[in-house]
């Protein structure tokens, strides 16, 4: 290989890296609600759509710079979260199953129409001028609000980790997801800690949408596209499994990069679909591990 | 085990065999051209997403499996058609005054066919997972239908002008009402008839209970199968009249996620185990569209959200669910 095409093989991995990383972050949202309640959240994307429309709205009203909106979209996507359990998902009980499903489907579609009759139809940017800007190194272009976004995600993603397995709430949490009955006649207040878990999932879809919002038009139904992402990346890691949904965000984010630059780019979104249903087919398990791991 | 036998666990399944209520339902769409003629268009319209949850439904209800990639076999049906209603691409013996309806009938063909490779493929997934796959196959059908040149790509397609077949113009709304009508009855006449056969029990049979099924002899599988190939024919039949209603479309208004989850939402809010519920559900919910259509703009899926939120937490069995507890509260319960 001359060096041009070794160049822009490795443009390739990291543009597909850094967008794999924000496909970690959602995918990792997504896992944790489903490891420890057993739902698919279909409304993921519209959570991250909502995080997206908070950067957008404080950008207009107050000039506000966008990563600065994450003090306001990660503390509003959790409570959210927090009631959308409390009042919804946990009135549905031993139909929990099906029922989340359509009661996801239903709250995602209520949250895109609720957003295209405050801003409309039309797709929205906002514009700093730092967003656009790029560094070489070692001949490669990154994108500096791609390499933020990246760098959001390894924050969340390592200060998850810390909660999960270094305090007593993440402790609950992991007990909660191995055995909710057990865990119930520990004194651990399941119910709680599942709006918790809830929360915090829509609050990392909230957390993603502000990170993408510099990089990317918005538009009532821009979750639509991550909600399929966000299926694919936990499927390939393994519902349930964390750090299965981060290796399954990067792999989904090379597949898709290489794809799109070797293949073709108009089926970009294609080949993580097939990777996906290859995978739901012949390894429900997920890529990697064995059994089906919890939290 | 005790040798008594146990009642079912589960209450028992909504059946509404009533063929009064369809009688009823039917003369409704019967007299609604003669008066409200001006409105042809929401009559039709109405009528064909009837058709869709009705199509829907002998997967989704009877069998159980909830598909959210519908809007693919739709899709299907109304790409065939277009394709083929333009006379070069047929042979001349069949370019005849019926030319459009063998491209309805060739997509509803490919249609079973597409099912039942997809079915084959996907009925080993359970619930949630076998939604998402459904979610994964129509979005890789949907990719195909942009990219391609066949297709039209992200422009779509015109559907070109028609032979008239006995004087019969078919961009007519009023032939293109009763060409809905006829639609919608013969999917209630079908839905009816599997009910009550031997097909229409295994369904349910194995909807309540897989395991359970298998151990009566019934090969899961297979009806399940044999449910998406009917739902997919259908479905297919449904989307050429649909393309004849638009005259022109394109994948984004045809292949989307939205209009999949819209077909099985209309079904699951009627009632998903009824014959009738997704009829029922269909007209509720134009008519709330049409009504709250002014306040909503192009919101118009804002309704949908909020009634499957209130049916899921307060109706599981959807609006015909609510009806039946009414009538059996006034005693008058088959």
């Amino acid at each position: 290989m001359d060096e041009v095409a070794v160049t822009a093989f490795f443009q390739t991995l990291v543009q597909g890296l850094l967008t794999g990383g924000l496909y970690a972050l959602i995918g990792t949202g997504l896992s944790l609600i489903f490891g420890v309640m057993r739902v698919i959240n279909f409304a993921h994307g519209d959570f991250l759509a909502i995080g997206m429309f908070i950067t957008l709205a404080l950008f207009k009203a107050f000039n506000l710079d966008p990563y600065l909106s994450l003090l306001v979209a990660a503390p509003l996507g959790f409570g959210l979260g927090y009631f959308i359990q409390r009042v919804v998902l946990s009135k549905l009980g031993d139909r929990l199953g099906e029922g989340s499903m359509l009661a996801t489907l239903g709250l995602g579609l209520i949250i895109s129409n609720t957003l295209l009759l405050g801003f409309g139809a039309q797709p929205q940017s906002i514009n700093v001028p730092y967003a656009i800007n790029t560094f070489k190194f070692a001949g490669v272009q990154v994108s500096i609000s791609l390499l933020i976004a990246g760098l959001g995600t390894v924050l969340v993603i390592s200060a998850l980790n810390l909660v999960l397995y270094r305090t007593e709430l993440g402790r609950a949490i992991r007990a909660t997801a191995q055995n909710p009955l057990g865990a119930e006649l520990q004194g651990v207040k399941t119910s709680n800690i599942q709006a918790i878990v809830f929360g915090m999932g829509v609050s990392f879809a909230a957390i993603a949408g502000v990170l993408l919002m510099p990089l990317l038009y918005t538009f009532p139904t821009v979750g639509e596209n991550y909600v399929t992402k966000a299926f694919i990346v936990t499927v390939l890691g393994g519902l349930g499994n964390l750090p299965g949904a981060v290796v399954g965000g990067l792999v989904l984010g090379v597949i898709e990069s290489l794809g799109a630059f070797y293949v073709s780019n108009n089926y970009r979104d294609a080949y993580g679909l097939i990777v996906f249903l290859l995978v739901l087919l012949l390894r429900p398990e997920g890529l990697f591990g064995k059994t089906v791991k919890r939290v | 085990m005790t040798a008594v036998a146990t009642p079912p666990a589960r209450p028992r399944a909504l059946t509404f065999g009533n063929v009064w209520l369809s009688v009823i339902l039917v003369a409704i769409m019967f007299i609604y051209p003669f008066f409200f003629g001006k409105t042809l268009n929401f009559g039709i319209s109405t009528l064909l997403f009837a058709g869709f949850a009705m199509s829907w439904n002998i997967l989704g209800g009877w069998a159980g499996q909830t598909s959210l990639g519908h809007a693919a076999l739709l899709g299907i049906g109304a790409y065939t058609m277009t394709l083929l209603a333009t006379p070069e691409r047929l042979p001349p013996f069949l370019a005849s005054p019926l030319a459009p309806w063998w491209g309805a009938l060739v997509g509803m063909v490919i249609a079973v066919a597409v099912a039942a490779v997809w079915g084959w493929l996907t009925f080993r997934l359970q619930g949630s997972y076998f939604a998402l796959s459904t979610i994964a196959v129509a979005l890789v059908i949907r990719l195909i239908a942009i990219n391609s040149n066949w297709t039209g790509g992200a422009e779509g397609l015109f559907m070109p002008d028609l032979p008239k077949p006995f004087g019969f113009d078919l961009f007519d709304r009023q032939v293109e009402y009763w060409l809905a009508f006829g639609f919608v009855v013969l999917t209630l006449v079908i839905t009816h008839f599997i009910r009550r056969s031997r097909m229409g029990y295994a369904l349910q049979a194995v909807r309540e209970d897989e395991d359970g099924a298998r151990a009566l002899g019934i090969d899961p599988a297979r009806m399940k199968l044999l449910a998406f190939m009917l739902s997919a024919a259908l479905m297919a039949l449904g989307g050429s009249l649909y393309a004849l209603y638009l005259q022109a479309f394109e994948p984004h208004t045809i292949l989307e996620l939205p209009l999949s989850i819209q077909i099985a939402l209309l079904a699951i809010i009627g009632g998903r185990t009824t014959i009738q519920g997704p009829l029922i559900g269909a007209l509720v919910l134009s008519i709330f569209g049409e009504v709250f259509r002014n306040v909503f703009s192009n919101a118009n899926l804002l309704i949908y959200g909020v009634l499957i939120l209130l049916v899921t937490l307060f109706a599981p069995n959807g609006i015909m669910g609510l009806f039946q507890r009414a009538s059996s509260k006034l005693g008058t319960a088959r």
